[in-house]
């Protein structure tokens, strides 16, 4: 192996953004932070998901002028990993939104974004 | 045997019995009084007492149970007397020994003592109930060490029946349980002591503290009769010990002197030793009493 | 048939037809959601019957026009079929519930509801694992989206942690299913298990995060802080949902994938199940919340199921059985306390008592509770004795003992919650607030649970041996409920007779169980027979009463351990709940259950061991257990928790006494007797032959020498009546098991003896005396006096029954006492004889206590107009009268048949016992009961005639001709001498009865709160720390597992 190969770059870097997500995650007390953070460990997903598909030396699987459409399965990569990121995103944006939601709800009632300050439900 | 025969011996032995314990708790009186330098009653003032009590009429009851307290009292007495062989040998002064050994004797005594507490409780007096909880608490510790005694002549000699235990003792001196089971007889002769209720074991009739114990409560016939089942109990209970350790007895003369001697015994204590309270008559018969009881059944166990 | 495709359809396209609607079309948006609901639960009804009625073949749906693997397949079979089925049940009903709440947020509500529904019926029927994950993402958005619609910002909190947590562990099973597919090239299960998959290490690790995400969405202990959180702050109907349906979903979601590992992963969801399981339930002890309990049950419950799946490959035919019974109860029972949790809208479990506003609901709450811990004859009682029975068979010991300590655990708590609601301070607002859409859920899970019931007896394996008789007559005694008390009360006595005329011919020619009917029966007969004194209804009395019999009744014919231990468990629930009923028995009662509970799971460890190596449950295996020591000695510790031995004997005093007047003589005079028959059938079987049995025997003596001491010794020191009696059966039982213990015939005899005596004469005292208490109304002996006057027919009841305790000649207490001095002296125990003799002395001192104090001395002055106590305890007391007299006069006519028939079993050959005529005789001495009646009878007629004629002219005193001395009435306590009556004896004796097995108990009860209120302090609160406790958890187990 020559050189580093971009699925390799991706993988890492998915890995050490999740990582990066995870740890943020448990340290940021910001209620915003924590949602951040959760982006970043799904950004880091999909890019493994990406990295999964990816065969070297082909093009997109979109069926355009690139591609020939009898050869298609030779020459684009798996698409299926790619459907699979696209639903991913659609769920990842669904939870983002909603947790942001819940961040506007605690706001409003508690005027406090630092998780710390809930935790009048424990034991 | 003619069971009318059987019934007219029975009733003879009781009136022996009856006026030999009448003359016994005489002279045991006098001695105390010339122990204590005293003249003392004349021996047959108990026949006076008797007679006066039962020729009393002015009577009072405070109910039911009052009323029968002196008769379960009695009954309590006569039926230890029923249930108990008198002469070793004889089929008439056999009572009604028949119909129960040693065990019946034991649990029998409860039945006078129940009465008796219950009568007295029912005259509503706060005292008599103070004398019966006193007495039964220390007869809980009295029964422990004659339990073990019990139960280490039923291992010696191989039964329960009074009869058969006499038997047994039979052939000189050295053959009784005093000698053959020494600690066994120590368990119970100090045993014996509580039972009797003399010093140091009379804090249940303690005249000084309460003045009016559980008898005291009953008057005229009814003192009468507890009077007379007093007379009857003491022989008894001295021919039961007789029996169990010092060789029963083969006729009148013999019963006469051994049950007086074995009477003796706790009156000769009571005059030497002061009285216990409750509290600390329970530990005393839980040490020495019991102890050797253990001891006669765990060298028995060792043969 | 209808396409199951078409459950998601209408459900998704009903969401999306009611998100159109209006604010104001919200009752439309309401009717639309039901009838889609009910279209879902038509359609997997349809199916399930359709599978049930035989069918086999499975239907694989395919969806977007092409084949697996090319497109997702969903699949339709008899497993699927009934898991939607209860899904969709439980999703009509709880939408039903939440109609009023949903109607006030407008559409909102529904729309999300019906999408949860939707994404659980694809989760269970979808073959996809890529599918798996956007459903199971979607299921976490709706709940969270329910979650957010209510107002309260803890609510809101706990949302945010459940949608962080969710979202972490969801991200682990988004790379595990890239992972897989990197190294599978296929999303579909059956594609993927057709393959004939290898061990890559690449592929486990894949799967290995498939399934430990999984396994943390259903909340393993201790990484669910975050679910705990929910179920507290959820609206009761959404927790209900998460904790039937989502926790169902998920759980046939993991037995769906579990083939995908080629890891075995058995010994992981076991070891996880279990600490999930115990853990969880031990930090439940320390929880006030209900709804916050509920969810600790729930995750034990859910971690219980692991196990079972774990086990199934070891389980094999029996697997389904196991899961279906266990995971049915927590089905029905979880859902139906979250909804009764939503009427009762209070936290505090203490504040749950508002429930006895409402009768129907009460019931409800304690079906639930009782289904939860698995008490015959709910469901998952039948499920747990298989699974016992199957781990005991493959030597599953410790899985054993775990199960059976977090059961206990749970319990522990789930009937101090049960206690409370029965018994706990009543709640001053008024009513509560019910109405039809709250109620009719889980009165239908109710009915449901008592259908799955049915199910689940007849399929199980010994079930069909069960006599199911009694229980059908409970349940109608359930509905009859309304009647008044007298009219209950004949029917409860008319069925008893007609019982025992059906029984008698089938037990006639064994004595031994015969004399246990006849303490059974009659002594139910009798005891019931003062129940007519009580005006009213009575509501909740006879169907327990009953309940306590039948499971009496059931030990007596029990032909296999099944029966036995099922009439067993009977037994003990039905006298709980009559105990529960007195005054101040809350805690009493209670403690009655611990020890019983614990007694039962011990003797159900017992019989476990002694099945091993068996292949039938019959009694006799019993004889024959491989593991001799600890069968025998578990059974028998387990039977000593309801004698009351030494040490196990804590729970008594209280509950004995602070029952009913009437409840008191059954639990006292009968129950007990259950406990001693136990032991008997134990001792029969094991034999005394082996070494092991041996020394079993020779320790349960002593401890039977040492109860009676103790027993007795704390009786003296009582001032309470009832107390003073409960400490005198701990004694009795305690002369009971010594005599038991001999093993030989003149002890067995002894033992019977004494149980037919105690029998006879604590029924007796403990009728006479809870009569005078419930017309004194108190059980201070000092506060009475000298009622002689007024109740003169106690009086003489309780006089011949202190003689026959103390066993006085003549009557039949002295019987026990003589054969008790021949078998020891025979058997050789003499120190343990002597220590039994000596609490026999000590028994006169509490007996004189109890007759002195209460009808003798000085009357008081507010007791100068009681009445004698009602016709209806004096009748029983008179029978039981009559009973002793005969037994007493005649002992020959019960002891004679039992020695022969103790002689002619094996065990006991050698009678030394004969008879002639009426006396009877050892080598040792001999005794006549008939001639010593006689004997004392005749005397005592004539010296009371003598005196009478003596002293016929006695004048009556009245109590105030005479002085009052050392008495004061005004503050008795201090002045009273039958107050503190044996303080000498204290003084003397006294450390002996120092209560040590209550201290040690208490040290028990106190370090396990203690632990379980330090750890469950891991939870706190913050939703950082359960994302750190899911990464340590998966860390773990990923490290146990490569």
């Amino acid at each position: 192996m020559k050189y580093l190969g971009l699925e390799y770059i991706t993988v890492i870097a998915g890995f050490l953004l999740l990582i990066v997500g995870l740890w943020g995650i448990i340290s940021q007390k910001n209620i915003i932070k924590m949602i951040i953070s959760f982006s970043i460990i799904d950004t880091s997903i999909h890019l493994l998901l990406v990295a999964i598909g990816f065969i070297r030396n082909r093009t997109a699987p979109i069926i355009d002028s690139s591609v020939d459409k009898l050869k298609a399965a030779d020459q684009i990569t798996d698409p299926l990993p790619q459907a699979l990121v696209l639903t991913a995103i659609v769920i990842g944006i669904g939870i983002t939104g909603l947790m942001l939601t819940y961040a506007l709800k605690l706001y409003r009632q508690n005027k406090s974004l630092e998780i710390n300050q809930y935790k009048s439900l424990k034991w | 045997m003619n069971i009318f025969l059987k019934i007219l011996f029975v009733l003879l032995g009781l009136f022996i019995v009856l006026n030999w314990g009448l003359i016994m708790s005489g002279i045991i009186r006098k001695i105390i009084a010339r122990v204590g330098m005293r003249r003392g009653i004349k021996v047959y003032q108990p026949y006076i007492n008797l007679i006066k009590n039962y020729s009393l009429r002015s009577q009072l009851t405070h109910g039911v149970m009052f009323y029968l307290g002196p008769v379960f009292r009695l009954s309590g007495g006569v039926g230890i007397f029923l249930f108990m062989p008198l002469i070793y040998g004889s089929e008439y002064w056999s009572n009604f020994s028949f119909t129960g050994d040693l065990i019946l004797i034991a649990y029998f005594m409860f039945f006078g003592m129940l009465g008796m507490a219950l009568g007295a409780g029912e005259g509503g007096h706060p005292y008599s109930g103070i004398g019966v909880a006193r007495g039964l608490a220390q007869f809980t510790a009295v029964e422990v060490p004659f339990t073990l005694a019990i139960i280490a002549l039923a291992i010696q000699y191989k039964t329960l029946s009074i009869s058969e235990i006499v038997a047994a003792q039979q052939g000189g001196i050295m053959h009784w349980t005093l000698f053959t089971n020494p600690l066994a007889t120590i368990a119970a002769m100090l045993s014996f002591l509580g039972a009797m209720g003399h010093s140091p074991f009379n804090v249940v009739m303690a005249p000084q503290e309460n003045p009016i114990g559980p008898p005291t409560e009953y008057h005229g016939t009814f003192l009468g009769v507890l009077q007379t089942n007093r007379a009857i109990l003491h022989v008894v209970e001295a021919v039961l010990y007789m029996n169990l350790f010092f060789g029963g007895a083969g006729n009148w003369g013999v019963l006469i002197l051994k049950s007086f001697l074995i009477y003796f015994w706790a009156v000769f204590v009571g005059m030497v030793f002061p009285r216990f309270r409750v509290d600390q008559s329970i530990p005393w018969l839980l040490k020495i009493p019991l102890v050797s009881g253990i001891l006669a059944i765990v060298l028995l166990m060792i043969k | 048939m209808v396409n199951p495709i078409y459950i998601i359809a209408i459900l998704l396209g009903s969401a999306f037809l009611i998100g159109l609607f209006q604010k104001k079309e919200k009752g439309l948006a309401g009717i639309l959601s039901v009838l889609a609901l009910a279209f879902a639960v038509f359609v997997s009804v349809s199916w399930f019957i359709h599978f049930t009625s035989g069918q086999q073949e499975v239907l694989q749906i395919f969806t977007g026009g092409a084949r697996p693997p090319f497109a997702i397949n969903l699949q339709m079979g008899l497993e699927e079929s009934l898991f939607t089925m209860v899904i969709n049940v439980l999703g009509l009903l709880g939408f039903i519930y939440l109609y009023r709440d949903f109607r006030e947020e407008g559409i909102k509500g529904s729309v999300i509801f019906l999408v949860l529904m939707m994404a659980m019926n694809v989760l269970i029927m979808t073959r996809d694992i890529f599918n798996i994950f956007v459903f199971l993402e979607v299921a976490s958005i709706a709940t969270a989206g329910l979650l957010y619609l209510k107002k309260d910002f803890r609510s809101s909190a706990a949302g945010f942690k459940y949608l962080i947590a969710v979202g972490v562990i969801s991200s682990f099973l988004l790379i595990g299913i890239g992972f897989f597919y990197l190294h599978s090239g296929t999303l579909n299960i059956d594609t993927y298990l057709q393959s004939n998959p290898t061990a890559v290490k690449g592929i486990s690790m894949a799967i290995f995060l498939i399934l430990i995400a999984i396994i943390l969405e259903l909340k393993p202990f201790p990484a669910n802080g975050w679910a705990l959180d929910v179920y507290q702050a959820a609206h009761p109907g959404i927790s209900a949902m998460i904790s039937s349906g989502t926790a169902t979903a998920s759980i046939y979601l993991l037995y769906k994938l579990l083939p995908l590992s080629s890891n075995d992963w058995t010994p992981y969801l076991i070891a996880i199940g279990l600490i999930t399981f115990v853990g969880s339930n031990i930090l439940g002890i320390a929880q006030k919340n209900g709804n916050r309990l509920l969810g600790y049950s729930s995750i034990g419950q859910i971690g219980f199921m692991l196990t079972i799946l774990g086990l199934a490959p070891r389980l094999g035919e029996h697997f389904h059985f196991i899961f279906l019974s266990i995971f049915i109860s927590h089905f029905l029972a979880k859902a139906g306390l979250f909804w009764i949790s939503g009427i009762v809208q209070k936290q505090n479990i203490k504040e749950w008592s508002v429930l006895r506003k409402n009768s129907l609901l009460l019931f409800m709450f304690g079906f639930f509770i009782l289904t939860l811990i698995g008490f015959p004859p709910f469901p998952s009682f039948y499920g747990k004795w298989q699974l016992i029975m199957e781990l005991a068979q493959q030597r599953f010991f410790i899985l054993i003992v775990a199960i059976l300590a977090g059961s206990f655990f749970e319990g522990l708590y789930l009937f101090r919650w049960f206690g409370k609601v029965m018994k706990g301070e009543e709640e001053k607002e008024n009513s509560l607030v019910i109405k039809w859409e709250k109620i009719l859920p889980p009165v239908l899970f109710t009915i449901f649970a008592v259908i799955a019931s049915y199910f689940l007896n007849n399929a199980s394996e010994y079930g069909h041996s069960l006599n199911l008789i009694p229980i059908y007559f409970i349940i109608l005694l359930f509905l009859l409920d309304f009647l008044p008390a007298w009219i209950k009360n004949s029917l409860v006595i008319t069925a008893m007779v007609i019982y025992s005329v059906r029984l008698y011919p089938l037990i006639a020619d064994d004595s031994l169980r015969l004399i246990f009917a006849g303490i059974f029966m009659l002594g139910g007969i009798l005891t019931l027979f003062a129940g007519y004194s009580i005006k009213g209804k009575r509501a909740g009395f006879f169907p327990f009463a009953v309940m306590m019999y039948a499971g009496l009744m059931g030990l007596i014919e029990a032909e296999n351990l099944f029966q036995f231990f099922f009439s067993w468990e009977l037994m003990t629930l039905g006298s709980y709940i009559l105990i529960l009923r007195g005054k101040k028995s809350l805690i009493h009662a209670f403690n009655y259950m611990l020890f019983s509970l614990g007694g039962a799971y011990l003797i159900f460890i017992g019989i476990a061991l002694s099945y091993f190596g068996h292949h039938s449950m019959d009694l006799n295996i019993l004889s024959s257990s491989t593991m001799p020591g600890w069968s025998y000695s578990l059974l028998a510790i387990g039977f000593l928790t309801k004698t009351a031995a030494l040490g196990l004997h804590i729970w008594l005093p209280g509950a004995h006494a602070e029952a009913e007047s009437d409840v008191s003589p059954m639990v006292s005079g009968i129950l007990l007797k259950g406990g001693v028959f136990g032991l008997i059938l134990l001792f029969l079987l094991m034999g005394a032959e082996q070494s092991e049995q041996h020394t079993l025997l020779y320790v349960l003596g002593w401890l039977g020498a040492l109860t009676a001491l103790v027993g007795n010794l704390l009786a003296v020191f009582q001032e309470d009546a009832k107390r003073l009696l409960a400490y005198s059966s701990v004694g009795n039982l305690g002369y009971i098991l010594f005599a038991l213990a001999f093993m030989t015939n003149v002890g067995w005899l002894t033992a019977l003896t004494y149980s037919i005596n105690h029998f006879l004469f604590k029924t007796l005292l403990f009728l006479a005396i809870g009569g005078v208490v419930m017309r004194v109304k108190t059980h201070k002996m000092y506060e009475m006096g000298g009622l002689i006057k007024q109740m003169p027919w106690s009086f003489i009841a309780v006089l011949i029954g202190i003689i026959t305790l103390a066993g006085i000649p003549p009557l039949a207490g002295y019987a026990g006492k003589w054969l008790f001095y021949n078998a020891v002296i025979t058997k050789g125990w003499y120190f343990q004889g002597a220590l039994v003799f000596f609490s026999g002395t000590i028994a006169f001192l509490y007996c004189f206590k109890l007759i002195y104090s209460i009808f003798l001395g000085q009357p008081k002055d507010k007791f100068r107009k009681v009445k004698e106590v009602p016709i209806w305890y004096i009748i029983p007391q008179a029978v039981l009268i009559i009973g002793i007299m005969i037994f007493s006069a005649r002992p020959d006519l019960i002891l004679k048949p039992l020695g022969n028939m103790l002689a002619q079993s094996n065990y006991f050959p050698t009678d030394p016992l004969s008879w002639e005529n009426v006396t009877a005789s050892t080598n040792l001495g001999y005794w006549s009961g008939y001639k010593i009646m006689l004997v004392i009878g005749v005397m005592f007629v004539i010296l009371l005639l003598w005196l009478m004629l003596m002293s016929r002219k006695a004048q009556k005193i009245k109590q105030f001709n005479i002085v009052y001395a050392g008495e004061r009435p005004f503050k008795p306590e201090t002045t009273h001498f039958s107050h503190n009556m044996f303080s000498h004896y204290y003084k003397a004796l006294g450390f002996l009865s120092l209560p040590l097995a209550t201290g040690f108990w208490n040290g028990v009860n106190s370090v396990t709160h203690q632990v379980a209120d330090s750890t469950r302090r891991i939870y706190t609160g913050n939703g950082q720390t359960y994302i750190i406790h899911i990464l340590i958890y998966i860390l773990i187990v990923y490290m146990l597992m490569f």
